[in-house]
């Protein structure tokens, strides 16, 4: 007959109190005992680490055509972040990558960020900062840094853009052209040299990759002229009518791929807009274009030619200015051509917490 | 009346207490929490900025057929001042705006060719921060250097001489953080 | 002596299956704190700047102009490179340049292979340069 009585014997309760006593007691030093696993802190530099190679020795994904010349709205298309210029130029920046990873217009503190440089199943928090030396870089994203936080700091060299200053000596062109109010300047560009000429990436003018930038100054020398009756130095007051791009792949003819729609004329902090249709702006000294990184991209190739012609209309006709008859402006590896700046020492540091 | 019967569940259940308290006491005792210094992850992250610095200092700055890199020509005129201004440039300096601290040994080695016995590389000191005591948790960072000693150019004070040609020369900097 | 009474064998199996899932959680922690350290280690190990150093220092030395190209000197370079990686970095290395174009005598575009073993990591490359 099974026993029912309800009642326990007192050496089975002596027991089972011991027991649950001594659990209890083992159980309340468990949580010491995970203390070590709720820290982070290990975890930190080694994201920290990796991020810094991801962004200082990879050029990102898509490295053709490059990330940076996508627009925001094709921003879902940048796979990962990377600043260098090429896969064989670890630690030297290309100033265009900088400037697009750190414009805040374009991608949001966190979210953009972690999903392209800092990876990981955790939602770090980081700061990321670039210096130059000289202070003419000095950019950050992210939150100020709290007292502890991975980190890893690595020094860095930057390539900033070419650019062509064109002067008084080389506008003067003496050709057969007889005088004449219109007037057309022409610049080319040589993808085949350039890319051809310079393997290095670090110091190689890319046209399709970089930015270009080209200053015609000096205009108002140019056209000083003496009034033979009176003696008295006059202008030759001209305006620019157009700039046009025109580019010749090899075996076919040469076609005009667009205009440029505006130039900094004379200094001025603000683009002045050339219409399609003539008179345009007046011009007195100096008219600037920048050409992004990338502007090239679409409309030429590693072997085509690219011609920037600008056509002025003068008030008097002279001969100055006109280079259609000899050979356009080379943009090209000559020092006294284009001024190619100097790499620039500069250092980026990552910190994740 | 006492029996023994009574002893059963008592004693299982301190034989259970016991075994339960001696575990948990062993184990928390043997778990132990790494500090930075025992990671390496301080000297992870010491060598990959002396990599950098010496591999920039490597590099020259424009692409000119003649272009030496700085560290070319320091070795080249045996500049060793401006060897250590620039590596602790390289390395002090922050994104911050704060100046790190950090020390800094460096040695040149070089090999010398025909008629001295095969294998020969010898050792030259470069310049030191500060000298070494010992005491310091140190990295070891290098960096070849192609070194035009054939034309012009101050001759490191070296015993044995240095060659005077074109040779590849390792420079090794042992870098700490007082 | 009869058949243990074994009615009270739950309780020390229960004892036992709390130390076994205590020593069980020892382990999973201790492996845990260990990750940072082999993270750091494995960087530490692999011998990413050396590599790139030596693979730059072989580009730069298969470029020596002619004026600079004494009888021996190319030789030179390369033994300097052996030698030194051997008694300072503890690594083998190895490389030989060819002219891609048999005939050109100013050797433009050269094929360079490249062998590195520090015992640890070894890194075999045929380069165009």
């Amino acid at each position: 007959m099974p026993d029912d009585g309800g009642n326990l014997s007192i050496d089975f309760l002596a027991g089972m109190t011991l027991f649950m006593i001594a659990l209890i007691w083992v159980a309340t030093m468990i949580p010491g005992l995970l203390i070590g696993l709720q820290s982070r802190s290990i975890d930190y530099d080694a994201v920290a680490y990796r991020t810094g190679v991801i962004l200082v020795e990879d050029p990102g994904m898509p490295a053709n055509p490059p990330w940076e010349i996508k627009d925001d709205l094709q921003k879902d298309e940048i796979e990962r972040f990377g600043l260098t210029i090429s896969k064989e130029t670890p630690n030297i920046l290309k100033i265009s990558k900088v400037e697009r990873f750190f414009c805040s217009t374009s991608f949001s503190y966190p979210d953009d960020y972690r999903q392209r440089v800092i990876f990981g199943d955790r939602p770090y928090q980081f700061n990321i900062s670039l210096t130059t030396f000289d202070g003419m870089v000095n950019d950050s994203v992210g939150d100020i840094k709290p007292d502890g936080y991975g980190y890893i700091r690595r020094v860095v060299k930057m390539k900033y853009p070419s650019n062509a200053t064109i002067q008084d000596p080389n506008i003067r062109n003496s050709g057969p052209s007889a005088n004449v109010t219109t007037h057309i300047f022409s610049l080319n560009i040589n993808c085949t040299n350039l890319i051809g000429d310079e393997i290095n990436p670090a110091y190689q003018i890319n046209p399709l990759r970089d930015q270009i930038l080209v200053n015609i100054t000096n205009l108002s020398k140019a056209r000083v002229f003496t009034n033979l009756i009176t003696g008295d130095l006059l202008y030759n007051p001209c305006s620019l009518d157009s700039i046009k791009i025109y580019r010749q792949n090899p075996s076919q003819p040469l076609v005009q791929v667009r205009t440029v729609d505006d130039a900094y004329i004379d200094g001025g902090s603000n683009l002045s807009a050339i219409p399609p249709v003539p008179p345009g702006p007046i011009v007195n000294d100096t008219v600037s274009i920048i050409f992004p990184a990338g502007f090239f991209y679409g409309m030429a190739n590693d072997n085509t030619q690219l011609y920037i012609n600008y056509t002025f209309t003068l008030t008097q006709k002279d001969n100055f200015f006109n280079n259609s008859f000899t050979s356009p402006y080379p943009y090209n590896y000559d020092p006294n051509k284009v001024t190619q700046p100097k790499l620039k020492e500069g250092v980026l540091e990552v910190a994740i917490w | 009346m006492v029996n023994y019967d009574g002893q059963l569940y008592t004693i299982e259940g301190v034989a259970a207490g016991l075994i339960m308290l001696l575990t948990a006491f062993i184990v928390v005792g043997t778990t132990s929490v790494y500090t930075p210094g025992d990671t390496h992850i301080t000297d992870m992250q010491l060598e990959q900025m002396g990599s950098d610095a010496l591999h920039m200092m490597n590099t020259p700055n424009t692409s000119a057929a003649s272009a030496e890199s700085a560290l070319q020509s320091m070795i080249k005129n045996n500049e060793k001042d401006r060897f250590g201004e620039t590596f602790l440039s390289f390395c002090d300096t922050t994104a911050g705006g704060t100046t790190d601290t950090l020390q800094f040994s460096a040695d040149i080695y070089y090999h010398k060719s025909n008629p001295m016995p095969e294998g020969s590389v010898y050792k030259v000191n470069f310049t030191e921060s500060r000298h070494l005591t010992g005491g310091e948790h140190a990295v070891r960072v290098t960096e070849w250097v192609q070194v035009d000693n054939s034309v012009g150019g101050v001759l490191l004070p070296a015993s044995p001489p240095l060659d005077t040609r074109v040779q590849a020369v390792l420079v090794e900097v042992l870098v700490w953080r007082d | 002596m009869a058949r243990l009474n074994d009615d009270a064998q739950w309780i020390v199996l229960m004892g036992f299956m709390v130390s076994f899932s205590l020593i069980f959680l020892g382990i999973v922690i201790n492996q845990s704190t260990v990750v940072g350290q082999t993270t750091a280690e494995g960087v530490l190990e692999f011998p990413k700047n050396d590599i790139l150093n030596v693979r730059s220092a072989i580009f730069q030395s298969s470029t020596l102009q002619s004026s600079q190209i004494t009888p021996l000197s190319l030789t030179d370079v390369h033994d300097d490179i052996i030698s030194i990686a051997m008694s300072r970095k503890n690594a083998i290395v190895s490389y030989r340049v060819k002219c891609q174009e048999l005939l050109d005598p100013n050797c433009v575009s050269k094929i360079i292979d490249i062998h590195y073993n520090n015992g640890v990591t070894a890194y075999n490359e045929t380069a165009n340069y």
